[in-house]
């Protein structure tokens, strides 16, 4: 395995993040461009995620 | 020596019951993955959590009071402590069994980050391939398995980084040269967190912070792993020639979903072990390490400061910049995966500071905010919207069509060092120079003359003299290929026994 070509082996096509603008209140990612298919597909996942799944997790202390 | 491993507890639940026992949960999970009877015979012998680094022995671990309850009542369950444990060693060589109730995936030792990360991989779907058969049997997709470190309700579990050092560095040294390195290492390592909570108490919405583990932490060094829990955990746990080597157990460390942070997470750990070894570390002291830890985490702007025993103060990129520094200054091109190490901390280091977008798909803490913030504006909810932590939750879910992560993943936005092909090794070998394959092998070819399995040391079967492969010293690579080789020919365990003894005989 060579190191250099780690980068390549990303799965994207493209670099996944909005191109660089002026830089946002706190520092922090941006968000996606809207309108992607790419970032559809994964809100519809999150709208999926029934609101209330964390008040119910509940797992005895691990290590 | 360069090998390490990761141990990473998943969080398990049913979403058919209102009540879930987790014991059971554990236990049937793990063994819907059994498909031999040979795998569940992993040797307890010379496993002592009781043994402290610092030179003495405990007479018992701490757990807070609602475990001790837990724990009163388990005692009076129908199983035995093996049947609880369910124990089993896989052919890889990695060890898959019930630890405090959740199922726990120990990789198998590992000596490139590569094959860390495909053998953490693995182990993913190793336990989503046991929940999909748990739930054929259950009659719906009712488990669902989390690689987190939080229930959201004070309850934690850990993901430990393991790597194997030399006992000829003393412990002080050790603890002095990695306190400030892993109060830090969260900004690079931290998956994210929604709310703020701590053992036992309860769950505070309205933020986001970046580590999972960073509200558990209450001490800088302890023996203890489920209460009391320390930065520096102080178990001495060799599992090699305690005289040579210890372990160095790591248990403040968050369960990294992306591969960058995880290769990150290890990579400069071992870089930072090599320069205590060395006495290049930076000369640092925090005046209040476990306050630090809680303060950088809760900051994700990462200006926050936190003071140093000379009176000065310094951020949490501060201190990895140091490391970093001193790093570089003394291994660049040492090795290929050094130079890799070295030219993506430093990279990692400038991007938090002036383009953090690049990193989403590569640190956790920074993907998920990313993903939150995304879905805030979307559904016009703030901060305290309870919606989040489900969301926090369901990044770490294993299953391919319902993880958050996984999601990203699939639609290639996140970095891989893995390829399908390195995972499938993975799963059916252990990395070709550690003892791990050797473990792995035995498994595969002497299934039904294995008496038990340890992480140095695979007892066969037959005759009244001990029939034992020793691994303790088994490090070295060339040795680990000779002795691969040997038991990939040998007949029988014990043609291979005496093979591998006569040439360590001859060597003597």
């Amino acid at each position: 395995m060579s190191y250099s070509t780690m980068p390549e082996r990303r799965e994207s096509p493209g670099d996944p993040m909005p191109k660089p603008g002026p830089t946002e209140e706190g520092g922090g990612p941006r968000r996606p461009e809207t309108g992607s298919p790419e970032k559809d597909n994964l809100l519809k996942r999150m709208k999926k995620v029934d609101p209330k799944q964390a008040e119910r997790y509940r797992q005895r202390t691990g290590e | 020596m360069r090998l390490f491993g990761l141990e990473t507890e998943y969080g398990i639940t049913r979403d058919d019951l209102t009540e879930v026992d987790p014991v059971v949960e554990s236990m049937e999970l793990v063994r819907a993955h059994l498909t031999a009877s040979f795998e569940r015979r992993w040797d307890y012998a010379g496993e002592d959590p009781h043994e402290d680094a610092r030179g003495f022995r405990v007479s018992g671990l701490a757990q807070d009071k609602e475990e001790d309850e837990f724990a009163a009542r388990d005692a009076h369950r129908p199983f035995s402590f093996q049947d609880m444990k369910s124990d089993l060693v896989l052919p890889n060589g990695a060890r898959f069994y019930n630890d405090h109730t959740h199922p726990e995936y120990s990789t198998p030792e590992c000596r490139t980050l590569k094959d860390l990360l495909a053998q953490d991989r693995a182990g993913e779907r190793i336990v989503q391939r046991a929940a999909d058969r748990r739930n054929k049997s259950l009659g719906g997709e009712h488990v669902q398995l989390y690689k987190n470190n939080t229930d959201f309700h004070g309850h934690s579990y850990g993901c430990h980084d393991n790597y194997l050092v030399p006992r000829s560095i003393p412990f002080p040294r050790l603890v002095a040269g990695l306190l400030p390195f892993l109060v830090s290492r969260q900004v690079i390592a931290g998956t994210g967190k929604v709310g703020i909570e701590a053992q036992e108490s309860g769950f505070v919405p309205g933020h986001f912070q970046l580590s999972q583990r960073a509200d558990f932490m209450e001490t800088e060094l302890s023996v203890d792993t489920m209460h009391n829990r320390p930065i520096l955990n102080t178990r001495d746990e060799p599992h090699a020639d305690p005289r040579t080597f210890r372990r160095l157990h790591l248990i403040i460390g968050d369960a990294n979903m992306c591969e960058y942070a995880t290769a990150l997470k290890v990579g400069t750990t071992r870089l930072v072990l090599e320069l205590i070894e060395r006495g290049a570390v930076p000369s640092l002291e925090l005046d209040q390490p476990v306050a630090a830890v809680k303060q950088l985490s809760r900051d994700i702007d990462l200006k926050a400061v936190v003071r140093q025993k000379n009176g000065s103060s310094i951020s949490g990129l501060d201190i990895q910049e140091q490391y970093y520094r001193a790093a570089a200054q003394t291994f660049a091109g040492l090795d290929e995966e050094t130079d890799w190490v070295l030219r993506e901390w430093g990279d990692t280091l400038t991007l938090l500071v002036q383009d953090r977008r690049r990193l989403i798909g590569k640190l956790d803490w920074v993907t998920k905010l990313w993903l939150l913030e995304t879905f805030m504006q979307e559904e016009r909810i703030g901060w305290d919207d309870p919606w989040l932590a489900s969301l926090d939750l369901e990044y770490h879910n294993v299953h391919p069509e319902r993880g958050l992560y996984l999601g990203l993943e699939a639609e290639g936005k996140a970095w891989r060092m893995t390829a399908e092909a390195d995972i499938q090794r993975a799963l059916a070998a252990g990395p070709a120079d550690t003892r791990g394959a050797v473990r792995g092998l035995c498994v595969r070819r002497f299934p039904n003359q294995i008496r038990s399995v340890q992480w140095e040391r695979v007892r066969f079967t037959g005759g009244l003299l001990p029939r034992t492969l020793d691994m303790s010293d088994l490090f070295e690579p060339s040795e680990v290929n000779r002795c691969l080789a040997i038991f990939e020919a040998a007949a029988s365990p014990v043609d291979a026994l005496t093979a591998w003894n006569e040439r360590k005989d001859s060597q003597s």
